[in-house]
């Protein structure tokens, strides 16, 4: 593709489409971003403001009173490790078994292959809220509820991920790994230092994409097996929080921003990847 | 070995350790934690299956025939239908548009898509949470502010059923638009440039363009979208819960969804026979659903 033809089909637009195009863009993508830079200020403001019948974006005076009285009312800093670690068991558990599960897909030929590939192609369509039922059962039959082991035991695979690897994986030239198989080399070995490094990136696409998936969208797990505060999820903790001290609007703002900050950090930071693993693999179980 | 075959010859010992040593453990345990749940959720809405009653027995179609004459489920039943019919569209749609409007070579592309990204990948409970005040009816509704502010008179977003539901699934196109974004992004980027070039030379303008190069090219990224639109909306969830939940000093808005009818049935009354039915219906729907949309599209293929 000639780098001349591009600037042709760019310079196809007249200025006044791009403006309207950039105005659109702007306007939309505010929108879209609004609740949150709304919470964000709000949470800075003193309740008077915030129940003000003329309100502003922005605060008239700062205050960080709403968060400072945060710990008396909920123990957020627990609920903010219980969802941290959470989600970092699980990607964990993601990290090893989707390229495990993806080269064997990719690499191996045996009896029944593709009607497992195609089962884990299937449930991706499945969404958890679905089948929670039995989930519930099975772990209760562990005597698992209300344990941290119940709500991870659910996340630990991910069949998306397994898909998005095994395409990856295959791009792996079948020669390395023969020339490794002759030189002695075991099947642990191949797989810790051949496929693992070589498709650590995709790997470390679809980690990032499941950690954030465990932390923002799985409501609905910890909602059911949850039931001590303990054990809460940021979410969750969140959840009773406003259903409790919903007269204290600025606490549970500044909640809310607890919340969703840890994800948009980690969102900022690996915004690329995630877009990529997203784009990839639907980010859905 | 008869049966295993590697790809340059037989399969070798170490393979088959590697293949009974890791596979299999992993292979069992997505079983156990997917397809073992999936399929049980029929067996059990079978059942009478109950946490408070200590046998469970076989009921045939009883649950099922059931919600034919449960006012509860069929209300459920038909505001799902509305999520599908309303979110879906809208989601597809602005997607599109926005998707359209990013692959036009603009400056600060990935800065908007950026923008349009962060409602789906932040969580949803505080996301609700934020809506659910801006619908308030108290002095702190923001959306009725804005309404009287422009002149309009206030609207009853909480508590007229009707609106309060449209009210959710704005909640829900909000929040998942940013997916549909991206992925018709990714596929108009893989629109070679030269197709559209040709198009230009050949005299066509823009919205030709996107009608004869675009959007036929666009077609299974599209239908995968729709798939994926037409799962997430029907299976909502977490949304409504914020929004119907009560606090100390109000009630919620009086909305249900079918997500929502089994989490009460099972787990708020431990019916789980009752719940399995209605997962199963709304597993059977969407399965449904799906292949329509399949066929529709390869018939389109011309």
């Amino acid at each position: 593709m000639g780098k001349g033809m591009k600037i042709r089909w760019k310079v196809k637009q007249t200025k006044g489409t791009r403006i309207v195009l950039h105005l659109a863009l702007i306007i939309t993508s505010i929108i879209m971003v609004m609740p949150f830079i709304w919470v964000v200020f709000t949470s800075f403001k003193p309740k008077t403001e915030i129940i003000s019948p003329t309100p502003t974006i922005f605060p008239h005076t700062w205050t960080l009173s709403n968060y400072l009285r945060l710990p008396e009312t909920a123990p957020f800093h627990l609920f903010f490790f219980n969802s941290v670690f959470i989600s970092g068991i699980s990607t964990l558990a993601i990290i090893i078994g989707c390229p495990m599960a993806g080269y064997i897909f990719a690499k191996y030929r045996f009896k029944g292959q593709t009607f497992l590939f195609f089962l884990i192609m299937a449930t991706i369509l499945v969404p958890l809220q679905v089948y929670m039922i039995p989930l519930y059962l099975i772990i209760a039959s562990f005597g698992w509820i209300n344990t941290y082991q119940g709500m991870i035991f659910p996340l630990i695979v991910m069949s998306s991920g397994i898909f998005f690897l095994r395409q990856n994986i295959l791009a792996i030239p079948d020669e390395l790994i023969s020339a490794a198989r002759i030189d002695g080399c075991s099947e642990y070995g191949i797989f810790w230092k051949i496929i693992f490094p070589l498709s650590f990136s995709a790997t470390a696409a679809i980690a990032i994409v499941n950690w954030v998936f465990t932390w923002s969208m799985v409501f609905i797990w910890y909602l059911v097996v949850a039931s001590s505060a303990k054990l809460f999820t940021v979410e969750l903790g969140l959840m009773y929080f406003q259903r409790h001290f919903i007269t204290d609007y600025g606490g549970t703002m500044a909640a809310c921003v607890i919340t969703f900050v840890p994800v948009l950090i980690v969102f900022i930071i690996f915004r690329r990847r995630i877009i990529q693993g997203v784009s990839l693999t639907g980010m859905k179980y | 070995m008869t049966g295993f075959l590697g790809k340059t010859g037989s399969i070798r010992r170490s393979q088959l350790l590697f293949l009974l040593g890791v596979f299999i453990p992993l292979i069992s345990l997505f079983i156990l934690i997917r397809v073992i749940p999936i399929a049980a959720t029929l067996g059990i809405s079978f059942t009478n299956m109950h946490l408070l009653r200590p046998v469970t027995r076989f009921v045939g179609i009883t649950n099922f025939v059931r919600l034919l004459s449960n006012e509860p489920f069929i209300f459920a039943f038909f505001n799902s239908l509305q999520y599908v019919g309303v979110a879906v569209p809208l989601e597809i749609g602005l997607g599109l548009v926005f998707a359209l409007m990013l692959s036009r070579k603009v400056k600060f592309e990935s800065f908007y898509e950026t923008l349009y990204f962060i409602p789906y990948i932040l969580p949803m409970v505080p996301a609700a949470i934020i809506w659910k005040w801006f619908y308030s009816p108290g002095s702190f509704g923001l959306a009725n502010y804005m309404l009287e502010s422009m002149g309009f008179s206030r609207l009853p977003w909480m508590t007229d059923p009707q609106l309060s539901l449209l009210a959710t699934i704005g909640i829900h196109v909000w929040k998942n638009l940013g997916y549909f974004v991206i992925i018709f992004v990714v596929g108009l980027k893989n629109i070679p440039d030269e197709l559209r070039d040709a198009s230009s030379v050949d005299g066509a303008n823009v919205w030709q363009t996107i009608r004869h190069i675009d959007l036929p090219l666009m077609k299974p990224i599209i239908l995968f979208g729709m798939v994926m639109a037409t799962v997430w909306s029907w299976s909502a969830f977490t949304e409504v819960y914020i929004m119907t939940q009560g606090t100390d000093i109000s009630t919620g808005a009086e909305i249900q969804v079918l997500i929502y009818r089994v989490y009460q049935e099972a787990f708020n009354y431990h019916n789980m026979g009752r719940g399995a039915a209605i997962s199963f219906v709304v597993f059977l729907v969407s399965l449904g659903i799906i292949l329509v949309l399949f066929k529709v599209f390869k018939w389109g293929k011309e």
